[in-house]
C-alpha cells in the first residue's frame, strides 16, 4: 500500500506493508532510529512519539493509522544544530545515563509542555507513567523537566 | 506473502458496506491496544482489519437531559479530562484516569476495552454500575442497542457478531446518584493482585440509602454486579458503621466467588482496602470522624 506520512514536518510517500508497525516504518523506511523497541507491547514507552499533539507507543500502532496524521520524532527536537530545551536540562541534570529510554522519555516529556507549559510534579509523573528507565530512578528526570519549565 | 488489507472507512456509510461483507477474518481495530498485541502473538495475517479510527464523526462527548453519549472512538484521555463524564458519570472519569499510562490512554477507546471483554478490564466495571449501553451499527445499517453487560461475556470475549461495531456509548443521566471506582494493581501484575470496584449510591437527605449498585472486577471471567452486596446497604445511613458493614459483606462475597483460589487471602482483604478508598473519595467527613447532614 502507498500511502502518505508527514514526519517532523516533512511528507513521505511510502510504500507499506499493511501490517507494519509505525515504530518499523520509522526506524527501518525512515531511518529514524531515535525511537526505540523495548517491549513491543506498550509497557516500557521506549517508542514514545507524538501523534497529532499527543504521546502514543509506536509499537502497538499500526503504520497506516498514522498516515495522514503529523508525526513528531524525536528526531525533530534539535531545531539548526540546537538541542531542545528540555533536551539540555536531560543532559545537565544527569537524566540521560544508558540512554535508551530518553528518547521516548524525551517525547513524553515534550508533549506534556506542548499541552501544559507549567506542569506539577505530580503532572509530570503522570505524563512518564508510562516510561520506564532502568537507570536513573526517575528524580533527574524529574528535576530536569522543571529545570526546562522555569526557562521558558 | 500476507493477505491482510486495511479498509479505513471515513463515514458510517463506508463502514456499513465493509461490515456488510464482514466474514470470520474480519477484525476491528479501534486504538490497537489490545489488538495489535493479539494480531501479533496470535500472528493474524490473513483477513481485513477494520480501521475504525478515520470516522472522525465518532469522535464526541456530549449530553443531552437524559444521557451521556460517547463517540466510539473518542479516546480514554478524551473521556477522562471530560467536565461532563466528570459530572454525570464520576465513576467512568476515574475509571478511564487509571487506565494503563498516558500513551495508553491517548490512544485506547472504550468500545475496544468493552469488546476486549478482558476480566479486569477498568472501564467495563464502571460502565456496569452506571447501567451503560452501546450503541451498535450492523452490515445491514441496521441501528440498535445493547447493555454493556450483555456485550461483555468475559475472559476475553464478547457477544458482537462480526459485522456489528460499536459506534456509541450512552450512560443514563441521575442526577440524584453519585458514583465512584478504585481499583487495585495493574493489568499486567499477577491476577492474585488485580481487583476492581464500581459502586452507584442513591441516598436521601439524611444519607439513608436508597438505591445501590455495586459491580466487582476481575473476581471472575467478568465484572459482576453484586445484589448480595447492594440489598444489604439498602436503608442503611451512611456513616462508620455503615462501612464496616460494606466491607463486611463485600467480604462475604469475595469468599462466595473465589474461595479455594489461590488469589482468596490476597483479594478478601484487599476488597475491604478498596471499600475504604471508594468511600474516603464519595464522603471525605466520615473518614475524619465527623458525621454527615
Ligand atoms: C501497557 C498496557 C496497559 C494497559 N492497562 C490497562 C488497564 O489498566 N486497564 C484496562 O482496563 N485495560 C488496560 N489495557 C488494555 C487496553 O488498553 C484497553 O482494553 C483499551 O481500552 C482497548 O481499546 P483500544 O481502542 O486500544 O482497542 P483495540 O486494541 O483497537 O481493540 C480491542 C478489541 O476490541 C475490538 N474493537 C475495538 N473497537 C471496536 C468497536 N468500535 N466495535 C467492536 N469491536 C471493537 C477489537 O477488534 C479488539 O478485539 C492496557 C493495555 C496495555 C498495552
Ligand atoms: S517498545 Fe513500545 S512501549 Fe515498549
Ligand atoms: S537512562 Fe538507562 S533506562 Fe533510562
Amino acid at each position: 500500500m502507498e500511502m502518505e506520512f508527514n514526519v517532523n514536518g516533512i511528507k513521505h510517500i511510502l510504500e507499506v506493508d499493511p501490517m507494519e508497525r509505525l515504530l518499523d516504518v520509522l526506524r527501518n523506511k525512515l531511518k529514524l532510529t531515535g525511537a526505540k523497541e523495548g517491549c513491543g507491547e506498550g509497557e516500557c514507552g521506549a517508542c514514545t512519539i507524538i501523534l497529532d499533539g499527543v504521546a502514543i507507543n509506536s509499537c502497538i500502532v499500526l503504520a497506516a493509522q498514522a498516515a495522514g496524521r503529523e508525526i513528531l520524532t524525536i528526531e525533530s527536537l534539535e531545531k539548526d544544530g540546537e538541542l531542545d530545551r528540555l533536551q539540555k536540562a536531560f543532559i545537565n541534570n544527569g537524566a540521560v545515563q544508558c540512554g535508551y529510554c530518553t528518547p521516548g522519555m524525551l517525547m513524553s516529556c515534550k508533549a506534556l509542555l506542548m499541552k501544559n507549559p507549567a506542569p506539577t510534579e505530580e503532572e509530570i509523573k503522570t505524563a512518564i507513567e508510562g516510561n520506564l528507565c532502568r537507570c536513573t530512578g526517575y528524580t533527574k528526570i524529574i528535576k530536569a523537566v522543571k529545570e526546562a519549565v522555569k526557562d521558558i | 506473502m500476507n493477505e491482510i488489507v486495511i479498509k479505513s472507512p471515513t463515514t458510517l456509510k463506508e463502514l456499513v458496506q465493509i461490515l456488510a461483507v464482514a466474514d470470520n477474518n474480519t477484525y476491528m481495530l479501534s486504538g490497537g491496544t489490545d489488538f495489535i498485541i493479539k494480531m501479533r502473538r496470535e500472528k493474524i495475517n490473513n483477513g481485513t482489519i477494520i480501521n475504525l479510527k478515520d470516522l472522525k464523526e465518532l469522535n464526541y462527548i456530549t449530553n443531552t437531559e437524559d444521557y451521556v453519549k460517547i463517540g466510539g472512538i473518542t479516546t480514554l484521555t478524551e473521556i477522562s479530562c471530560s467536565s461532563i463524564v466528570d459530572k454525570y458519570a464520576t465513576a467512568l472519569k476515574e475509571a478511564t484516569g487509571k487506565v494503563g499510562s498516558t500513551q495508553i490512554r491517548n490512544a485506547a477507546t472504550l468500545a475496544g476495552n468493552i469488546a476486549n471483554s478482558a476480566p479486569c478490564a477498568d472501564t467495563v466495571t464502571a460502565l456496569m454500575a452506571l447501567s451503560a449501553k452501546v450503541k451498535i451499527i450492523n452490515g445491514s445499517g441496521e441501528i440498535y442497542e445493547k447493555k454493556v453487560d450483555d456485550i461483555v461475556l468475559g475472559s476475553e470475549k464478547n457477544s458482537l457478531k462480526r459485522d456489528e461495531v460499536i459506534i456509541e456509548v450512552n450512560i443514563p443521566i441521575d442526577l440524584e446518584a453519585r458514583s465512584s471506582f478504585g481499583k487495585i494493581g495493574s493489568r499486567t501484575a499477577v491476577t492474585i493482585s488485580k481487583l476492581n470496584m464500581a459502586v452507584t449510591f442513591k441516598y436521601n437527605h439524611e444519607m439513608v440509602i436508597n438505591e445501590a449498585m455495586v459491580v466487582i472486577g476481575a473476581i471472575g471471567p467478568k465484572a459482576f454486579n453484586s445484589s448480595t452486596v447492594a440489598n444489604s446497604l439498602l436503608n442503611k445511613k451512611i456513616n462508620t458503621q455503615f462501612i464496616y458493614l460494606f466491607e463486611e459483606t463485600l467480604q462475604k462475597q469475595v469468599d462466595e466467588a473465589i474461595l479455594g483460589r489461590a488469589s482468596h487471602p490476597y483479594k478478601r482483604e484487599a476488597i475491604r482496602g478498596l471499600a475504604d478508598d471508594i468511600m474516603k473519595r464519595m464522603f471525605p467527613q466520615i473518614m475524619t470522624g465527623g458525621e454527615l447532614s
